[in-house]
């Protein structure tokens, strides 16, 4: 009896003891921390890691705050026509402004590392994706009237710079890598055409690097997820 | 018995905790603490099984305390920017090494009584 106890206890013991580790690990696996064997080291990335969560726990926040915000405005104008109106200008300057999530007909245009072409190249940087081609796409985008651009989930506003950065792209100072999928809103027609007539950029490229073209019926552009902040800038 | 039941436990949690929700990684340095607190109470009551010692409210006590203890004293030091934990770290493995010498020991010695006895067999055939 009092044996059969012991096991009991011990086994529920273990029991929590590996679940726990379990949980731990998987925990320290997904946050990619490999222990360094120096402290500062180890308290640098701590604190990264951190900040990180708090911001990714902020910006949580800050969505659900919008959404409410969006709701409460909504609420206020319901009976009210100057309101109403002053209420669609708003969406209307936001769709502009870049800050709200929007969709449409237009083009989905996936440029890739041709990997494959490059293992036995001396010098395989001539196979790969760099931030001028992104930038010329985006270029020709526009040019064709695209009325709302993303790159791997990157919106493309008023601010965005495309830069290289050694060897990462960052696009809105975000990391971006091959696959680049960059999706535009606009004239499929007239996007698709420009995009994809010879000589265009995307046909020198072609040769290179992966290009693959499809015009889209129900494209969802996501919103620009930083702050547009001015502060030098003043109305006259 | 004992041990088909750490077993039995250890397969079960590792599956469960598969499937469990992550901790944030603020509070995993906690975890990983308590973690080691648990594991030296296991070991503790392994080897005081074997010694015929076993009480089982020492047991759970140590076990849950020593957890709980060792979270404080990591959240203590926290606040007083002192490494605590590292003296934790430091006794619980201590101790953790101590009772697997006491584990082995007694399995060593049961072998080693096992060959005697064999020995004496023989010689009296």
């Amino acid at each position: 009896m009092k044996k059969k106890q012991i096991a009991i206890t011990l086994g529920i013991m273990c029991f929590v003891l590996t679940m726990c580790i379990a949980i731990q690990i998987r925990t320290v696996t997904n946050s990619n921390s490999t222990a360094s064997q120096s402290f500062i080291d180890n308290g640098l990335r701590d604190e990264v890691l951190r900040w990180k969560e708090k911001y990714d726990n902020a910006y949580q926040e800050l969505l659900a705050s919008e959404k409410q915000l969006t709701q409460i405005r909504e609420q206020a104008t319901q009976n009210n026509t100057t309101a109403n109106a002053k209420q669609e200008q708003i969406k209307k300057n936001n769709m502009l402004l870049g800050t709200v999530e929007v969709k449409g007909a237009g083009l989905e245009i996936t440029l890739a590392d041709n990997n494959a072409a490059g293992k036995g190249l001396i010098d395989p940087s001539g196979v790969l994706v760099h931030y001028n081609d992104l930038l010329q796409v985006v270029n020709a985008l526009n040019n064709a009237g695209a009325e709302a651009i993303s790159i791997n989930g990157q919106r493309v506003i008023t601010t965005t710079a495309i830069t290289c950065e050694g060897n990462v792209i960052k696009v809105n100072g975000e990391k971006v890598s091959s696959p680049f999928a960059i999706k535009a809103i606009g004239s499929q027609g007239l996007l698709l055409g420009s995009m994809t007539m010879a000589g265009g950029y995307l046909d020198e490229i072609d040769d290179w690097v992966i290009v693959n073209v499809k015009t889209v019926d129900d494209i969802i552009i996501e919103k620009y997820n930083g702050i547009i902040s001015y502060k030098y800038v003043k109305s006259k | 018995m004992i041990f088909i039941a750490i077993v039995m436990g250890c397969i079960l949690g590792a599956v469960i905790g598969i499937y469990a929700p992550m901790v944030p990684y603020t509070y995993s340095g906690y975890l990983a603490i308590a973690i080691i607190a648990a594991l030296d109470s296991v070991f503790g009551g392994i080897a005081s099984t074997l010694n015929k010692q076993f009480d089982l409210k020492v047991f759970v006590s140590g076990f849950f305390g020593n957890a709980i203890l060792s979270m404080l004293l990591t959240y203590l030091g926290q606040k007083l920017n002192v490494d605590i934990y590292l003296a934790a770290i430091v006794v619980f493995v201590g101790r953790m090494f101590n009772n697997l010498a006491i584990i082995r020991r007694y399995y060593l010695q049961k072998w080693s009584n096992h060959k005697k006895k064999e020995a004496v067999e023989k010689v009296e055939q």
